[in-house]
């Protein structure tokens, strides 16, 4: 009896042992393997804690083993890493809430697949971090002090200034001025009506006087004037070629080529004529002084 | 206290009486530490659930699970058990033999009663209270899991990562040392009730409830003094 009783004692206190400690190890770092150490160095107030997950692109691949408060500003942060599971060269590690009751974790974000991953006991480049839950409690308390004051400015012009009254005299003096602009509209209603009538009689009336018209005499009209228009076409080529000639003629002319050119511009004609001229006169003069001597009339 | 100080100096005394003992209080009382754990877990899982507004991640089923059972339910829940079922033993085992005279024949004959009576029960509760309380918490926490999976809408893997969510090996040892100042109690003051004892068969019956009232009592204060001196150090 003696000997079952430490034996039952025993095995409870065993077993007992066991769970506490395979619990506690499953619950801190999600099994028994410790994994492969890396490191990050993060800014302080990260809220970084000893057993917070490591997420690998959203996957929990292990936790935060130690974090180390330096001089530096930084928090030195030594995270383990299943065994199975391989990191990216290229990965950035950030601090992200975990949750929403101000828990965090690391996130490491892969910029790409890359076949090569990072060693172990390597140092992790940080990225930005994303905002905590009490960033964004303050953010909220801000926007709503911001809020809390617009209100009270608005309760202040409204309500303590009679703004409301105001605007409830300016809203009726809108709705008696819209009363008047719908009596406006309807007269103009009215008034275009009576204008619409109108222009339908005297398009009335215009279809009247069109129709009286001779089509087949205005067609062959038409057709006159075209044919018009066709023979001053063809006139004004003939004119057009008749005064490029005339142009080239005189051209001609003015250059001095040719025997009318010459006669017009060569002043040795001239002076030919003029001496020709000149000894037709003497001829005619000696001929009036001796007719016989050119004229031997003999009539017998 | 001094007695049971000098009553500590001979091992040979307690020594086989404490296995003993520690079958009675911590082997035999297993399937109802168990029992009120399992249910415990269960009501703690769907409690949660169904309390939580929309928009809340149900990974925070897991997380309040955990940390109700372990850090509150699995060791109070054991302690206040555990009162009824050990410490009233003790206290009706120690008292009748009061009221029969056998513990002024252990004197007689040169035994020391605190050394041969109390000192056992004392390590039996103070090693094997801890130990219940640990299963109880891996059977509470169990039931929760598997009462969340099977009875509301939480998937296995968000109420794993709940359980895991801000974790701190201290809160077990929390857990542990709560149970062992409830062990320390129930042994202590149901002791002291029995070894007391006046006015035969009905001061046993009367020690016996008041026993039980008094170390329930204690277990209460004792609790929210654990709390207070020992949750600042969970939150770091």
């Amino acid at each position: 009896m003696k000997k079952r009783d430490d034996v039952l004692v025993g095995i409870v206190m065993a077993v007992a042992i066991i769970v506490a400690i395979l619990g506690s190890l499953w619950l801190a770092r999600g099994g028994l393997s410790k994994g492969y150490a890396l490191y990050a160095k993060f800014p302080w107030s990260s809220g970084l804690k000893q057993g917070q997950p490591v997420l690998l692109a959203g996957v929990n691949v292990g936790y935060v083993d130690q974090v180390e408060l330096r001089q530096d500003g930084t928090v030195l942060t030594t995270f383990r890493v299943g065994k199975n599971y391989k990191v990216p060269q290229g990965t950035i590690a950030t601090v992200i809430p975990n949750g929403i009751f101000g828990d965090m974790a690391i996130a490491l974000t892969p910029k790409r697949p890359n076949p090569l991953s990072i060693p172990a006991n390597d140092t992790i480049p940080v990225g930005p971090s994303a905002p905590g839950i009490a960033e964004l409690t303050s953010k909220g308390d801000s926007i709503a002090t911001s809020v809390n004051s617009i209100t009270t400015a608005l309760n202040k012009e409204l309500v303590a200034s009679g703004g409301v009254a105001d605007l409830r005299k300016t809203l009726a003096s809108s709705n008696a001025l819209m009363l008047s602009m719908n009596r406006l509209v309807a007269e103009f209603s009215s008034v275009a009506a009576e204008q619409n009538r109108q222009l339908t009689m005297t398009q009335v009336s215009l279809r009247k006087a069109t129709s009286g018209v001779d089509s087949a005499k205005i067609d062959s009209t038409l057709k006159n004037v075209r044919q018009t228009s066709e023979n001053f076409a063809v006139l004004s080529a003939d004119f057009k070629q008749t005064s490029a000639k005339l142009d080239s003629v005189i051209a001609k002319v003015n250059s001095g080529t040719g025997s009318v050119g010459l006669a017009l511009n060569d002043p040795g004609a001239y002076n030919d004529v003029r001496s020709l001229i000149a000894h037709m006169d003497s001829i005619m003069v000696d001929l009036k002084k001796n007719p016989r001597r050119y004229i031997n009339l003999k009539i017998f | 206290m001094r007695d049971i100080g000098r009553a500590l100096g001979d091992p040979k005394t307690y020594a086989a009486e404490t296995v003993r003992q520690m079958r009675n209080i911590g082997v035999d009382s297993l399937p109802l530490a168990a029992i009120v754990a399992a249910f415990i877990g269960a009501v703690t899982a769907i409690q949660t659930r169904y309390q939580l507004f929309g928009g809340v991640q149900l990974s925070v089923v897991g997380l309040i699970s955990r940390q109700s059972i372990i850090l509150e339910l699995g060791p109070l829940l054991t302690g206040l058990v555990l009162t009824g079922r050990v410490g009233a033993r003790i206290t009706a085992e120690i008292g009748t033999m009061r009221v029969t005279e056998q513990i002024d024949a252990l004197e007689t004959l040169a035994y020391d009663p605190i050394g041969y009576l109390v000192v056992p029960r004392l390590l039996a509760a103070i090693i094997m209270i801890p130990m219940l309380t640990i299963l109880a918490n891996a059977i509470g926490v169990g039931t929760a899991f598997v009462t969340a999976i099977f009875a509301t809408d939480v998937t296995s893997t968000a109420f794993s990562e709940g359980l895991r969510l801000a974790f701190g090996p201290f809160q077990i040892v929390y857990s542990i040392i709560k149970a062992t100042i409830f062990g320390a109690a129930i042994a202590f003051f149901c002791s002291y009730e029995g070894y007391n004892t006046t006015a035969g068969a009905e001061g046993v019956g009367r020690s016996t409830a008041q026993a039980v009232v008094v170390t329930s009592v204690a277990i209460l204060v004792l609790d929210a003094l654990t709390a207070i001196l020992l949750a600042p150090y969970l939150q770091a």
